[in-house]
């Protein structure tokens, strides 16, 4: 029984939220503020259920019974820095919590140089490309001239988008106005492209509700009603 | 000129959304068979990795999404599964930092696939629940804490077994057990390019959003990944290429339609907008 009530819940929340489009009602605001109550409360069920019990509470426990190697009883430790944080709450004591973020701060920078430069210099090296047809093994082929127009495209492409980004010097000058121009274009093109694929998106969430509501609760019913 | 037409250009916009919607359902009710059309590189790069898996590895699955990104990412899972259980790899899921809902419904959308396969949990694929990372850098810690030791990480399963004790998980231990990692939510987060495959080298493919798409694309021509499944399209495309044509490939028909009802709407708002101006032109 609790299937069907569930299709039914689902579909009355999907219409109240789509009853939107007619105007602001009372049904939308409802269901508005009752989706984020429930999902904070769920993940909070969750995180107990999936993290805080099975990875942090079950090996200290399973440690003082002598059950399992008392190295879980470390965990305790974790308290230090976690309660840290909450002296954030209080003006006299704030500069405790500074120890605790200040750690956080020094590994979430260290952490963040060390995933540019494994990111960002793969990038650099492919930015260099092919530009002669000939250079192939097989000699001069017309997709390898295909590819190494490709490759210039990107290239001027690269530079002409750099070069619109560039502040240091002046970019006034006349014969850097066509080569920035091409560089919002190509920025342009780039925006369009996002463009196409957020209308993609916000379809493909109309579509999955639109699904739900014909296949998963009108069509069973019709179904019922008919046989 | 026709007096309606120009009254095209004060259409209230509900009736758009109202056909837009209808026109949607269309392929829902009636079965349309429309191409998938030729797989993207992006696509063929996911499909060519699993292929590649010898029997001695496993992939690894991070399933982090929720109701929020159903729309698009249940298929692109969906369709991967249904290829790992044809070729008979194992794998493992897990669910990184986004959602705690993650495992949940990885378990909702491979279960019935799994099971209809003859594939059995702990053996063949295990799903090892939901590893919480707030920040980019706790996110950055966990994936190298997994890639260097699975256990320690994950000591148990979504259901509560100690790792340890599935089959499958005592054979796989570190990163050098998996052949490709498979990351699929809204947007996945670069940290597994860079720790995953800058760090250890393992080919990583992503599962997003179409909205995100165009972030990828740079690593997809740089080879830091190996494959990217682009919303209901890609996993239309990849459901072409095992040739079982599944939930993408419909939900991509009615995105198809949909994409068609705002041409048509665009077109005929600018007719009636044009209608009107001529009109107001002539008014004396």
């Amino acid at each position: 029984m609790t299937e069907p009530l569930a299709i039914w819940i689902g579909a009355i929340v999907t219409l109240a939220v789509f009853s939107y489009l007619a105007r602001d009602n009372p049904f939308y605001r409802l269901v508005q503020q009752a989706a984020l109550g429930a999902a904070v409360g769920i993940a909070i069920v969750v995180t107990w259920q999936q993290v805080l019990y099975p990875m942090w509470l079950t090996p200290i426990v399973k440690a003082f019974q002598g059950a399992a190697d008392w190295k879980g009883a470390l965990w305790l430790l974790a308290l230090v820095p976690g309660s840290l944080w909450y002296f954030q709450l209080s003006k006299r004591w704030f500069w405790v919590s500074t120890l605790v973020t200040g750690l956080f701060v020094g590994v979430a920078a260290g952490l963040a140089f060390k995933n540019q430069v494994l990111l960002i210099m793969p990038q650099v090296g492919a930015c260099l490309k092919p530009l002669d047809p000939w250079a192939g093994p097989e000699g001069f082929t017309w997709p390898a001239l295909l590819d190494c127009l490709n490759n210039l495209l990107m290239l001027v492409g690269l530079l002409a988008t750099l070069l619109y980004f560039f502040f240091s010097v002046k970019t006034d000058r006349r014969w850097l106005a066509g080569p920035m121009r091409f560089g919002r274009l190509m920025i342009m093109v780039a925006l369009g492209a996002m463009f196409g694929n957020t209308v993609m998106t916000r379809m493909a969430y109309l579509i999955e509700r639109l699904q739900f509501l014909y296949e998963t609760w009108l069509r069973p019913l019709l179904t019922i009603h008919g046989s | 000129m026709a007096p309606w037409l120009a009254r095209l250009h004060d259409l209230n916009p509900r009736w758009l959304y109202l056909a837009t919607g209808l026109l949607m359902i269309v392929p829902f009710v009636i079965l349309i068979p429309m191409p998938a059309g030729t797989p993207s590189r992006a696509t063929q790069g996911l499909y060519d990795a699993i292929e590649s898996c010898p029997p001695d590895k496993v992939v690894w699955i991070d399933s982090s999404w929720d109701q929020g990104s159903r729309a698009e990412n249940e298929a692109q899972l969906e369709c991967v599964v249904r290829h790992l259980c044809r070729q008979h790899i194992r794998f493992v899921v897990t669910s990184v930092g986004i959602t705690p809902f993650g495992p949940e419904f990885a378990d909702r959308t491979i279960k019935p696939i799994a099971e209809k396969a003859g594939y059995v949990y702990g053996r063949d694929w295990v799903n090892t629940g939901f590893v919480q990372a707030p920040t980019p850098a706790s996110l950055a810690l966990i994936i190298n804490g997994l890639a260097r030791d699975f256990h320690s990480i994950r000591p148990a399963d979504v259901h509560g077994t100690p790792i340890g004790d599935l089959p499958l998980m005592q054979k796989v231990r570190t990163i050098r057990d998996i052949h490709v990692i498979y990351a699929i939510t809204y947007s996945p987060a670069q940290e597994w390019i860079s720790f995953i495959k800058g760090q250890f080298g393992t080919p990583v493919a992503f599962g997003c959003m179409s909205i995100m798409a165009p972030s990828y694309y740079a690593f997809l021509d740089s080879g830091q990944l190996c494959g990217v499944l682009i919303g209901n399209r890609g996993a239309a495309q990849y459901e072409a290429l095992i040739g079982r044509p599944s939930l993408g490939t419909r939900l991509s028909m009615a995105q198809s339609f949909g994409n068609a009802a705002i041409i048509l709407a665009a077109l005929v708002g600018n007719l009636g907008w044009w209608a009107a101006r001529r009109a107001r032109r002539k008014a004396p």
